[in-house]
């Protein structure tokens, strides 16, 4: 009993890798994906927009979030040009701008969306939260050109857009700082647009608060939110792909910790008893 | 020259915050706040220098030494050389044009192969030591040890397909674990840090914390 409360961590590691890659081999059952009122509610809002609308999405994030947030991106923007609902992309990090211009480029082939017509991508530009109260301010102004170099003025897509408050909705995918809460606080607040969200799930908690007062109108949570948003669309990409693994993952991690306090409780001394 | 050293930024950081809170709540200083939130932008990236100067200096200090690990900072030192010159090259196109971005020898090319790769390779450990250490750690040995052991099982489940997949009950009630418990405890925290944060703002702007002086607060 002892030996297993000190067993090889190198067991703990080879039950997680092959519980994440077996389910990639051999898929074993179809799972059902429950869809959440916090994600149904961002579907609802890009699918009720009329064709022509303008929505902002932030990719807040980089390479270390890529496998939650890049699918979750990918989920929105193909929404978002099935709809034809144009796109204005922005990121607040310097690592973020590969990932978003690359999700961009891949859902606009797919429709056979133009650039400068039906979306933009405006790239990076130092300040975090500033750089959100600036959009608000003059969006022109602050992105004087976008990432190409072309001019926000004259882009079709960004030619009417001089405000945050001009977008019909607006949309962060976050990691961290800066992210959700800095766009709630320097964006949603001072412009008050219809403002969504998706992170990642170990951040999902943290915005509950935000749900309930209305600041956020949706809330997408890692791989599992994103795919509860390919189910939506009704195209299954990575996310979905991904749940039977991470589902057979939660449940080694669960199977080792049920383990873990059975052998704790049965090699723990009894306690000692008053004469 | 206590003047540069202490007054001069106790003045700057005294208008600073005073012009923040007042732009914000009076409409009319609106072009206040667009100028001075462009300075902090600029102020914000021309500290990117200042954090270049303090990566390199840290990792030259540890080749020169030949601390423990300076071959790391080796590979930091090549790392930065690699991506300055291929920034610099913009796939030919001279670092004065937009970015190229995918089509060739480019800072591209080696965001998507190093960066992204090794970013992803790295997150992805989490999920090798976070079972490792729930199996070592995570110990039902109190009440409220208890409580938050089911609360974890019932949101790790009910967070994934599986757990709608053994009851409907799962996900249903780990969303009101979500929607109640965390968000109580959650706005709670909140409301504790903004409460905070508005305190040492205010000691900051009135000169009451110098810290970041490097003076103990009075």
């Amino acid at each position: 009993m002892e030996r297993l409360l000190n067993i090889d961590r190198r067991i703990v590691y080879l039950a997680i890798f092959l519980g994440v890659c077996l389910p990639y081999l051999f898929s074993f059952v179809e799972l059902p994906v429950t869809i959440t009122a916090d994600v149904r509610r961002i579907y609802d809002k890009i699918d009720s927009l009329e064709e022509g609308a303008t929505v902002m999405v932030s990719f807040d994030y980089g390479p270390s979030s890529k496998p939650e947030l890049q699918p979750m991106a990918l989920a929105i923007l193909r929404h978002c040009f099935s709809k034809n609902v144009k796109v204005v992309g922005v990121t607040l990090v310097t690592e973020g701008v590969g990932l978003a211009n690359s999700a961009m480029e891949t859902a606009a082939a797919e429709f056979d969306r133009e650039y400068g017509r039906d979306y933009s991508f405006l790239g990076f530009k130092a300040g975090g939260a500033i750089l959100v109260l600036n959009l608000g301010q003059d969006l022109q102004g602050t992105f004087k050109a976008d990432l190409k170099g072309t001019s926000t003025s004259e882009m079709e897509v960004t030619r009417n857009i001089h405000s945050l408050k001009d977008f019909d909705y607006v949309i962060d995918l976050a990691a961290g700082f800066p992210g959700i809460e800095e766009w709630i606080a320097y964006g949603q607040e001072r412009y008050r647009f219809t403002f969504g969200a998706g992170c990642t799930a170990v951040m999902a908690p943290d915005f509950y608060p935000f749900l309930q007062s209305g600041q956020l109108n949706g809330l997408i949570g890692g791989l599992a939110g994103a795919a509860e948003y390919e189910t939506l669309i009704g195209r299954k990409a990575k996310a979905m792909g991904g749940m039977q693994a991470q589902s057979v993952a939660h449940l080694i991690i669960i199977a080792f910790i049920l383990l873990g306090n059975a052998v704790y409780f049965l090699t723990r001394s009894p306690r000692k008893t008053s004469p | 020259m206590p003047f540069f050293q202490r007054t001069l930024p106790l003045i700057v950081a005294f208008l600073a915050g005073i012009i923040g809170i007042f732009t914000y709540y009076i409409p009319v200083a609106h072009t206040v706040e667009v100028e001075t939130s462009t300075w902090y932008r600029i102020i914000a990236a021309f500290a990117m220098f200042l954090g270049i100067h303090s990566l390199l200096h840290m990792h030259w200090y540890r080749i020169r030494r030949q601390q423990a690990g300076w071959g790391y900072s080796l590979i930091t030192y090549a790392g930065f050389t690699v991506a300055i010159i291929l920034a610099i090259y913009n796939n030919g196109q001279g670092f004065l044009s937009p970015m190229a971005t995918g089509t060739g020898l480019d800072l591209n090319w080696m965001y998507v192969n190093i960066h992204v790769a090794g970013g992803a390779t790295m997150f992805s450990l989490l999920a090798f030591f976070i079972a490792s250490a729930a199996y070592r750690t995570f110990r039902a040995r109190s009440t409220e040890a208890v409580i938050l052991l089911l609360a974890a099982i019932f949101v790790m489940l009910g967070r994934v397909p599986i757990g709608a997949y053994l009851s409907d009950f799962v996900p249903e009630f780990a969303q009101w674990l979500m929607d109640v418990p965390n968000l109580a405890a959650r706005r709670g925290i909140l409301l504790g840090v903004s409460l905070g944060a508005i305190a040492t703002a205010l000691r900051i702007i009135f000169g009451i914390e110098r810290s970041y002086l490097g003076e103990e607060g009075n």
